[in-house]
C-alpha cells in the first residue's frame, strides 16, 4: 500500500510544494537512500559483478540488475575502467500496475514532474520516479570503491511504461557506445547505465578535449 | 487464477517502499511529528478521494465484497470477516516495506512510533507506527464513500499488531462498546490478534 500512498501524495505535494519543490524532495530522497545504504569496497570488477549478481550491492534494491560483461568500457590506454549494466524491470512498474488496478489513472503530476525535470535538469526521466532513481544511482556509485577507486554512474537510456524512451547521447559519446545499440538493449531492459572508475580518461572525453 | 484486483499478484518494488519511508522521515526532520502526521493523514484522504464510490443492496453482499477484495475497504489488504461487523486484516499492508527497510537500511527509526503516539493522543489511540496512521485514516475516509441499503457505513479500530509483535488495543473505556459491536469477547480478541495484524469494525451509521 505504501507505494500507492506515495503516488497519491505526488499530486497533493505538487499542488502544495509546486512541481519544482517536489523535484527537490525527490532528489533528497534519492540522496538519503544512498547514504543510508552505506559504503562498499571491492577488490576488482569481477568481485563487484559477482556481488551484483548475488544481490549484495546497494544497486540490488532496484531489482534484477544485469552486468553486461560483454560491454566493457576501456580508457584511452585500453584498460577496463567500467561496464554497462541494465535493469530488467522498471522500479516503478509494479506500482503503476497496482495503481491501475486499485485506483485507476496515475495522477497528472507524474508526467508534469518528469517533464519539468527533463527541461531543467537532465532530459532522461520517463516518469517522476526516475528522479529518485537516477540520483540514487549517482550517489551509490560514489559510495562504492573498486580497487580503491570510487565509481561514477552514467545514465544511458530508459524506457517508460508506455514505451517512450530517453537516451543520453552525451554519456553515450563519453564511453563510445552506439545509440542504436543502446536502443536495442531497451527491447530487453527498462534502464541502461554505465559504471566507470571516477576520473578515468574515457575515449570520448579525451577526443572532446 | 487469483483475481488481480486485490493486487496480491503484483509485488511493489522495495526501492519505492523504502524511498517512501525516507521521504516521510525527511518530512519529520523538517516539520516534526505533527507535520508528518498531517502529511500521512492528508495522503490517506487523498487516496480515499481518488477511489470510486460503492453501493450495496444488503450487508451480506457488502461483507462478501470486502472478503473477496472487491471493495475499496480491502483494495490494499487481505480482510476476513469474524462476525457481522468485525473484520480482521490478516497481514499488514506495510509488512513488505518494513521488512525491506530493516533488511536493507537497518533498524526502523523511532520517529515512526513517535508520530503514531502523536496520532494516538489526538485522533484514535490504535496506531503503532506511521503505516497504521495511513491505513486507519484511509479506512475511515473510504468508508464514507460506501452505502449499504441506502445507509453510509463507518469504521472504528479495535486493535493493531505491528510487524515487531507490539500490540495496541483501544483504551479500556472504549473497548466494551467496540467488542459488543464486534460480537467478540476480550479473550477472543487476544486470540484473533495472535495471527492477524488488525481488528476493526465496519457498521452502518444510525
Amino acid at each position: 500500500m505504501l507505494d500507492i500512498a506515495l503516488v497519491s501524495l505526488i499530486q497533493d505535494m505538487s499542488e502544495k510544494a509546486g512541481v519544482e519543490g517536489t523535484i527537490q524532495y525527490w532528489l533528497r530522497v534519492g540522496e538519503n537512500l544512498a547514504k543510508r545504504m552505506g559504503k562498499e569496497a571491492y577488490m576488482g570488477w569481477p568481485s563487484f559483478n559477482v556481488a551484483l549478481r548475488e544481490g549484495r550491492t546497494a544497486f540490488s534494491i532496484e531489482g534484477n540488475v544485469v552486468a553486461l560483461t560483454d560491454l566493457a568500457i576501456t580508457d584511452v590506454d585500453g584498460d577496463v575502467v567500467g561496464y554497462i549494466y541494465a535493469l530488467e524491470k522498471c522500479v516503478f512498474e509494479p506500482t503503476i500496475l497496482r495503481v491501475r488496478y486499485s485506483v485507476g489513472q496515475l495522477p497528472k503530476a507524474d508526467k508534469q514532474i518528469a517533464d519539468e525535470y527533463n527541461m531543467t535538469y537532465k532530459d532522461i526521466a520517463v516518469c517522476n520516479f526516475c528522479i529518485i532513481h537516477v540520483k540514487f544511482r549517482e550517489e551509490v556509485a560514489r559510495n562504492i570503491t573498486i580497487a580503491g577507486q570510487p565509481l561514477e554512474a552514467l545514465h544511458l537510456a530508459d524506457r517508460g511504461f508506455t514505451g517512450d524512451t530517453k537516451i543520453d547521447e552525451e554519456n553515450l559519446n563519453k564511453i563510445g557506445i552506439n545509440k542504436e545499440y543502446v536502443r536495442s538493449l531497451l527491447r530487453n531492459y527498462a534502464c541502461v547505465f554505465a559504471l566507470v572508475m571516477k576520473g578515468a580518461r574515457l575515449k570520448g572525453e579525451v577526443s572532446e578535449e | 487464477m487469483k483475481q488481480i484486483s486485490g493486487n496480491e499478484s503484483i509485488l511493489d518494488n522495495p526501492m519505492v517502499d523504502i524511498a517512501t519511508y525516507l521521504f516521510l522521515e525527511d518530512i519529520a526532520d523538517k516539520q516534526g511529528a505533527a507535520g508528518m502526521n498531517n502529511y500521512l493523514m492528508s495522503l490517506a484522504y487523498s487516496l480515499a478521494r481518488s477511489m470510486p464510490e460503492e453501493e450495496y443492496t444488503d450487508w451480506d453482499s457488502f461483507v462478501d465484497a470486502i472478503v473477496k477484495g472487491e471493495s475499496i475497504l480491502s483494495a490494499f489488504e487481505k480482510v476476513n470477516s469474524i462476525s457481522k461487523y468485525c473484520m480482521v486484516t490478516v497481514e499488514s499492508p506495510f509488512l513488505r516495506g518494513w521488512k525491506e527497510y530493516t533488511k536493507r537500511i537497518g533498524e526502523f527509526p523511532r520517529i515512526h512510533k513517535e508520530v503514531a503516539e502523536y496520532y494516538n493522543s489526538r485522533i484514535t489511540p490504535t496506531a503503532i507506527e506511521t503505516g497504521d496512521i495511513i491505513i486507519q485514516t484511509y479506512r475511515k475516509a473510504a468508508a464514507e464513500k460506501i452505502t449499504v441499503d441506502g445507509k453510509k457505513v463507518k469504521v472504528a479500530h479495535i486493535a493493531t499488531v505491528s510487524p515487531d509483535g507490539s500490540k495496541k488495543i483501544a483504551p479500556d473505556e472504549w473497548l466494551p462498546i467496540l467488542l459488543e459491536k464486534a460480537q467478540i469477547s476480550k479473550t477472543q480478541l487476544n486470540m484473533i490478534l495472535r495471527n492477524n495484524a488488525a481488528v476493526w469494525i465496519v457498521y452502518p451509521s444510525q
